[in-house]
This record gives structure tokens, sequence and C-alpha cells, in this order.
């Protein structure tokens, strides 16, 4: 415990700019994951409804089962701050289930992606099939990789939680973990708004690409 | 509670606030799913309201959640500076390749290049086997004329005109919305014109193929061909294509002419 109140765990350390380093670097860190991810949704944007072949998104994406994965996105984030406050209350059984809840979370998001991606696949949507697989493929499976590296990250804490090492002292562990996982949400946000809700009607290029059709597709 | 220890850049919202937050996330979930499923319910306004209740969503996650709004102004300015130099970069982009901008209308070489897609086996065989040759094979039939036509648009009138033709017929005559010619647009609700233009002659006795299409075009009812049931009441009319001037429709007339 006398490790853990030296420097490394205490937010009363002296910085020039009054934040403790490692929580200014998870924030300029996501800072400049806004450019990754910016681009990543750029490029789709350029390339949308550019697409000579399908499958094209109103082919597949299914809005519905995208908004259940999304809710469950939205819980994880939730229980990451509920683990938070846990932390801050010292409730050690709270820590643990409050983490494990959001790791848990996290991978049944994955696996509905997982799911969706296996989907998209035996309908004959691969990286390579066409402009809108490829921009896809490389933008969601990015946001996939994030969440994958926060579910490890969260059961890593988890274990951590276990041996009743988290506590008030170490509240900036948990803190920084929730920040990367809230950020993973709401790019999660924006990616579900425009590849789904508005990108998810587009058809091939003979189609116009716009906002989604007011009326049911007899078709 | 220690967290008061840190000072007031490090209070947390309490749980009650945290919930209520829970829920207007969620509620503004449910109202962006039924803005949009299952049919639009708001038309154009639809891109717009998506992306303000996004942002709205985006900003509470930010403020409350990641707690900015309890915390140093600094971070706040540090991650909103990524976040702008991010928007920047993408508005940036999708200007330069001109995807704000763009008109919503095919674009011929794009229309007459796509290969539609079917759902089921036959989508699943033409995925799986052909892969991304399939274009290429698909377009090599229905499209060689207008291949040619876009290389050397203006050479002659007949393949500007099959040129105009195939716009129309993807493009504001809505011809595509029900016709498929493959290769070009994939309608399953009328008759297949995928090989029009050598049935075209044969299908009215004593009129000429290019007669017989025009007529079809201004007034199709005037003659029902052969194995095509009408829905009732019927749904190509000549009000449909009234709107077509003369010209427009010589070139759907060279256009299909040109599908055999």
């Amino acid at each position: 415990m006398a490790h853990a109140e030296t420097a490394q765990h205490t937010e009363e350390e002296y910085t020039s700019t009054g934040i403790n380093h490692r929580k200014l670097l998870m924030w300029v860190f996501l800072s400049s994951d806004c450019l990754f991810f910016g681009s990543l949704i750029a490029t789709y944007m350029v390339y949308r409804g550019q697409s000579l072949v399908g499958p094209y998104p109103i082919d597949i994406i299914d809005i519905p089962i995208t908004t259940i994965s999304t809710f469950v996105l939205l819980c994880s984030s939730f229980s990451m701050v509920r683990a938070l406050a846990a932390t801050i209350a010292n409730n050690q059984k709270g820590i643990q289930i409050w983490l494990l809840i959001t790791a848990l979370l996290g991978a049944i998001f994955i696996g509905f992606q997982v799911y969706e991606f296996n989907l998209f696949r035996s309908e004959g949507l691969y990286i390579y099939t066409n402009l809108f697989g490829t921009t896809f493929f490389t933008l969601t499976g990015f946001h996939g990789a994030h969440v994958t590296l926060g579910i490890v990250w969260l059961l890593g804490l988890f274990f951590v939680a276990r041996k009743g090492r988290l506590g008030p002292k170490t509240v900036l562990d948990v803190e920084i973990a929730g920040l990367y996982w809230h950020f993973v949400d709401i790019v999660w946000i924006v990616i579900f708004t425009l590849l789904y809700l508005i990108g998810g009607f587009d058809a091939g290029p003979t189609a116009v690409i716009g906002p989604a059709p007011s009326m049911v597709p007899l078709v | 509670m220690s967290s008061q220890s840190h000072g007031e850049h490090s209070s947390h919202p309490t749980l009650k606030q945290y919930v209520i937050i829970a829920i207007i996330l969620f509620a503004i979930t449910i109202v962006e799913f039924f803005i949009i499923w299952p049919y639009n319910r708001i038309g154009a306004a639809s891109t717009p309201v998506l992306i303000i209740l996004s942002c709205i969503k985006f900003a509470i996650v930010i403020f409350y959640y990641m707690h900015l709004k309890f915390d140093r102004r600094l971070l706040t300015w540090i991650f909103l500076a990524g976040l702008a130099l991010g928007l920047v970069v993408s508005m940036a982009l999708m200007t330069l390749f001109s995807s704000v901008y763009a008109t919503p209308a095919p674009r011929p070489y794009a229309a007459a290049n796509a290969v539609p897609y079917v759902h089921g086996e036959e989508g699943h065989e033409v995925a799986s086997e052909a892969g991304h040759q399939e274009p290429v094979h698909a377009s090599a039939e229905a499209t060689h004329s207008e291949a040619e036509s876009i290389g050397s648009a203006g050479e002659s009138a007949s393949s500007g005109e099959v040129d105009l033709g195939m716009e129309v017929f993807a493009g504001i005559g809505a011809c595509g919305a029900c016709h498929t010619v493959e290769g070009v647009a994939a309608g399953v609700v009328g008759p297949d014109l995928t090989y029009i233009g050598s049935e075209a002659a044969s299908r009215k006795p004593g009129m000429s193929a290019e007669d017989y299409l025009i007529e079809s075009i201004k007034d199709p009812e005037a003659f029902v061909a052969e194995g095509v049931e009408r829905a009732m009441p019927g749904l190509m009319t000549a009000a449909v294509t009234s709107h077509l001037t003369d010209e427009q429709v010589d070139g759907l007339v060279a256009f299909l002419l040109e599908q055999k």
C-alpha cells in the first residue's frame, strides 16, 4: 500500500497543469483518436453510394439488430460509471460486479458484431467486394478492436479488484479506463447514426443517395 | 467521500444524475430508431435531425459520463481541439471529393456498370463464385454501347442519344424503379427490358421496333405485350411518362433498342 500512496496514485501530486499526467495522457490520446476515427468515417462518407457491385447497405444492414447492440453499449457506459462510483465509495463488491458487467456487456456488443460480420459474409460482402465493404469493415472493425482492447483492460482491472487493490486511492486507474470506454461508446454513437440510421438505406448507384425512403419499400 | 478531497475538479455526478442521463440517452436512441424505422417519418429532415440528436448524445456522454463538466477546463479544450481538427479534416476530405455537395443523381458510368444485388441463392452465387469479376462480365453485354458512348461522347448523334436515354432510364425517368435492364437497374415491378432491343420489332404486328417503343412509352396502355399482367389500377400509364420531353423519349428509345 505504501507503494500505492507514492506519486503514482495521488491526485495531489504536483504537476504544472494541476492534472495528473496519466489522465492528461489519456485525454490527449482520445483527442488524437478523434482524428483517427474522423478519417475513417470521412472515407466511408466519400465512397458512400459509389459501389458498383452489391450487396449494398440496404440489402444487408439490419437496423433493429444494431439498435439492440447500441443499447447494450449504452448500458455498458452506465455500468462503467457505477464501477467508478463504487471505487470512490470503496465498495469492493460493487467494483468487481460493475467492472465485470461492463466487460460482459462489451463482449455482448462484440458478439453482435461478429454475428453481423458473419451475416454480411454469407450474403457475399467481403472487405474486397466493393467500396462499401472496404470502408464499412475498416471502420467498424477498428471500432470493434477498440472495444476488444477495452474488454481486456476491464478484465485486467477486475482481477486487480479481486485482490482488493482498487479503492479510493486508486480511483484514477478506474477513471482512465472509464474515459477510454466512454470514448468507444461515443464513437459508436456517431457510427450508428451515420452508417446505420442515415446510410443504412443506400442502394446501388442507380438509386438516389439521400435520406431513407418515406415509404416501406414494396420489394 | 474521498472524491471531495480532490477538490472541485474531481467531483462526480450523483447516482440519481447518472440514472437520469442513462434514461435520456436511451430515450434519444429510441426516438432516433423510430424516426427511421420501419420507414422515414420526417422525410428530408431526417438526416439533420438524426445528426443533431447524435451530437446531443455525444455531448451528454463526454460532459457527464466522462465528467468533463466537472473536470479541469484544460481537458475540455484538449479534447475539443482534437475533435474539431478531426471534424475539419473529415469535412475537407468530403468537400474535396464532393460527397457533401454531391447532387443526388446517379452517375452515368457508375449506373452503367452497377451490378444489382439479389437476395438468397442467386446473390450468394454471384458473390461467391464470380466475386469482384462479376461487374466486368455483367456490363460486357448490357453496356458495351454505353461504355463506347461515354468514351466517344458527341462523336455521333446516336451514341449521345443512347447515353441520354440511359441517364433518363436510371435517373429522372425513374424507369429503373420498376424495370430491369441488366447492369443498369433492377426494378422488379414491371417487365424485364434487358432484351427489349431484339424483341420490340415482333411485339406488335405491323409496327416497327422504334414506333412500338415510342408508343409504349407515351401511351403504355395502348398495347399490352403478351404475358404481361397489368395491375389494377394500372401503374404504367401515360401520366408516368408525361413529364419527359420528346428528346428524352427519343433517347430512351435509342437506349432500349441497344438492349439486345
